[in-house]
């Protein structure tokens, strides 16, 4: 159903209402995918699964913010596991804690950001400086944060008591936990970034043309720093947030958030060469892969079916996301 | 210079060669000699613990049960961690396999079954003692080897039962409940729900509403907690997970719904934390299997065989690959394991074997 959706979307040619038909997969396969639960399940429906299906979504939304800058420049990165590790460990060591006498609370908070901001620039730096690969480089940069980490965990879990960090998952306002409305906060400037800023323009030109850019005397090198930085800022908020629902400081913060960061990007229509989808694309994918594992637990699918039925509907809805695109741009490689 | 040079190193690779034969029968013949064995000074022995990683708790309890016995026979613990990365396990121990092996004990828990094998093979013709821990495959026997003394692992369906059951005292024997699995293709995970079912067939009035995987990973078990929450609502009054990182995501979910202290909560492992918990009565119960007592204990039978108090011969077959004992923690006996520590009269050679708890099934 989603796939026809996509097809029929298809524009013939490529005109300007051909890019909004070309955007339209995503969040018709949402709305499609959202529907057929809802329809099998009425506790699907309900409104606190919505909210819980949100709620879920926060820690997500925020990776895949920062993520999406790095794939709209055509690089990759995969150091979230370990900026957000090193950011979890950082911050429930600073906020008040059962392992030390700290008590900074924000800022606390805003360190473990900088420092996810500070391993971002590592990365960058090592793109743009040493030519390293952003995949090995990111890769390396994911294993410091997560040595970062250990050492600070010192094989005692830090658990914190800080009211105010623990009160983000737990207080609500209009039905959505604080920490959501963060995601929400994080998504509104990471589109003001990417449609209003130098950095967020650049970005989308050094993934569709970083020649052409160079060539018209644009310096690119800092703007990928920035770029990289910009995105570990996020990943060391995701961090934060990632302690505030576990209580926790751990090192395995960040475990499989890298793919599934890049996954929700990649399904909300983020391309990996680089060039194209933005920060609400990422969103909706990131809406998809929640709606997703939260329908298939409601409907009642075996946790053995689980794993597989859920990445056939993520290619699926690739697929249909990505066909109006196919011709124009190398996708499929 | 040219002419002097090449007969000096021909000349020199054959004493070398000589000298690397001599060697290597020597330690052979001294190998299969069975008075030989056990012939090492307690200074002399190398003791070395490997485990995957030093960030979780359960891990650095280990190792710190191994300096502890360590310090307690005068020697250090060579602690190796190799990030749950089967070939960076393999190179460490053909590391420590290449240099002096005469005295090496080793206490190794092997990444998944299918490495354990390799490990064995390479620790028996070394002669390094080895008590592997947790993973081995089923045909694997150490009674068919010279130097792997011993195999010690825990019954996952006794202790997937023990919480069960205190899971269904708790809710009064009625009512139902949700499990949370951990990686599914795990024997520790296979075993632990097989325990609960069988706990489900005993306790009639318990019902389990819904299983879902939560891989062992506090995360993950808190967003599966939560959609099981409103999809079945008020009707889950207890809630077993497959290990105490699960059962931790559990209660933050809970808290998250406002419903801590409401539903009870099972897990195993015993992580500090969670024992804090089952003292504080958030969570019901837990099981330990003694993380530090494992860290010494493989240190303490290898010494022991090597320095000759324990010959492997005498050794009985139940002993050489065992379940041992776990213990139940509920909100009475909580205080005793809060802070995980070892009692060296555990780890005298006449009493290494005291928690074998049976043989392998």
């Amino acid at each position: 159903m989603t796939v026809t959706a996509g097809v029929t979307a298809a524009p013939r040619r490529r005109t300007r209402r051909g890019a909004a038909f070309r955007d339209a997969g995503p969040p018709v396969a949402l709305v499609v995918i959202f529907g057929i639960f809802a329809a099998l399940s009425p506790q699907f429906r309900s409104v606190d699964n919505v909210q819980n299906i949100v709620d879920a979504a926060a820690v997500l939304a925020v990776v895949t913010c920062g993520i999406t800058f790095v794939l709209m420049m055509g690089s990759i990165d995969l150091s979230a596991a370990g900026v957000m590790g090193a950011a979890a460990l950082t911050v429930s060591l600073l906020v008040a804690n059962n392992r030390n006498d700290n008590d900074f609370g924000l800022l606390g908070i805003l360190v473990a950001v900088l420092l996810g901001c500070a391993f971002g620039c590592l990365s960058g730096l090592a793109l743009v400086l040493l030519k390293v690969p952003s995949f090995m480089a990111t890769l390396g940069v994911s294993a410091v944060g997560l040595g970062v980490a250990t050492l600070l965990f010192a094989g005692v879990q830090p658990n914190i008591s800080d009211t105010m960090l623990k009160g983000w998952a737990i207080e609500r306002f209009l039905g959505f936990s604080y920490l959501t409305w963060i995601a929400a906060a994080c998504v509104l400037v990471g589109w003001l970034v990417q449609r209003y800023t130098r950095l967020g323009r650049y970005a989308f030109a050094i993934g569709g043309a970083e020649e052409v850019l160079t060539l018209s005397g644009v310096r690119v090198k800092p703007y990928k720093i920035a770029v990289f930085a910009l995105a570990g800022a996020f990943y060391g908020l995701g961090g934060v947030m990632v302690t505030s629902q576990l209580g926790a400081g751990l090192v395995q913060a960040g475990d499989g958030y890298d793919f599934s960061a890049i996954t929700a990007a990649v399904v909300g229509g983020t391309l990996l060469t680089g060039g194209r989808g933005g920060v609400l694309h990422s969103a909706v994918g990131v809406l998809l892969v929640m709606v997703l594992t939260n329908g298939l637990v409601q409907v009642g699918v075996s946790p053995y079916w689980q794993g597989g039925v859920e990445g056939l509907i993520v290619v699926a809805a690739v697929a249909a996301a990505v066909i109006p695109q196919r011709r124009r741009n190398q996708v499929v490689k | 210079m040219r002419f002097t040079a090449r007969p000096a190193a021909a000349i020199m690779s054959l004493s070398l060669a000589a000298a690397v034969l001599a060697g290597c029968s020597e330690q052979a013949a001294g190998g299969n000699d069975a008075a030989a064995e056990g012939a090492c000074q307690p200074s002399d022995v190398r003791l070395v613990g490997q485990v995957r990683n030093e960030s979780n708790p359960y891990e650095a309890s280990w190792l710190a049960g191994g300096d502890a016995y360590a310090k307690s026979v005068g020697l250090t613990q060579e602690r190796l961690t190799y990030d749950g990365d089967s070939t960076k396990q393999q190179e460490q121990i053909s590391q420590l396999l290449a240099g002096d092996t005469k005295c090496l004990v080793m206490n190794v828990l092997p990444n998944g079954d299918s490495d354990t094998a390799p490990i064995v093979k390479g620790a028996d013709q070394a002669g390094a003692y080895l008590v592997t821990q947790w993973n081995k495959p089923a045909d694997l026997d150490p009674a068919d080897h010279r130097t792997w003394v011993s195999h010690i692992t825990y019954n996952g369906v006794e202790s997937g039962q023990q919480i069960g059951d205190a899971l269904a005292t708790a809710i009064g024997g009625n009512g139902g409940i949700i499990a949370l699995q951990g990686i599914l293709d795990t024997a520790a995970a296979k075993d632990r729900f097989a325990g609960l079912e069988a706990s489900l067939k005993k306790n009639t009035g318990v019902k389990l509403l819904d299983q879902q995987a939560a891989n062992f990973s506090r995360a993950e078990a808190l967003t599966v907690t939560k959609t099981l929450l409103t999809k079945h609502g008020e009707h889950v009054k207890g809630i077993w997970a497959a290990n105490d990182d699960m059962a931790l995501g559990a209660l933050e979910a809970l808290q998250q719904q406002g419903l801590a202290g409401k539903v009870a909560v099972v897990g195993i492992d015993a992580v500090p934390d969670a024992v804090k918990a089952v003292q504080g009565g958030t969570m019901t119960a837990t099981v330990s299997s003694d993380g530090a007592w494992q860290g010494g204990i493989g240190l303490a039978i290898g010494y022991c065989v090597a320095t000759g108090k324990l010959a492997v011969k005498d050794i009985a077959a139940a002993n050489r690959a065992f379940f041992a004992e776990q213990f139940l923690i509920t909100k009475d006996n909580a205080a005793d394991f809060v802070s995980p520590k070892t009692n060296p009269a555990d780890f005298e050679c006449a009493n290494v074997f005291n928690r074998v708890a049976g043989p392998l099934t």
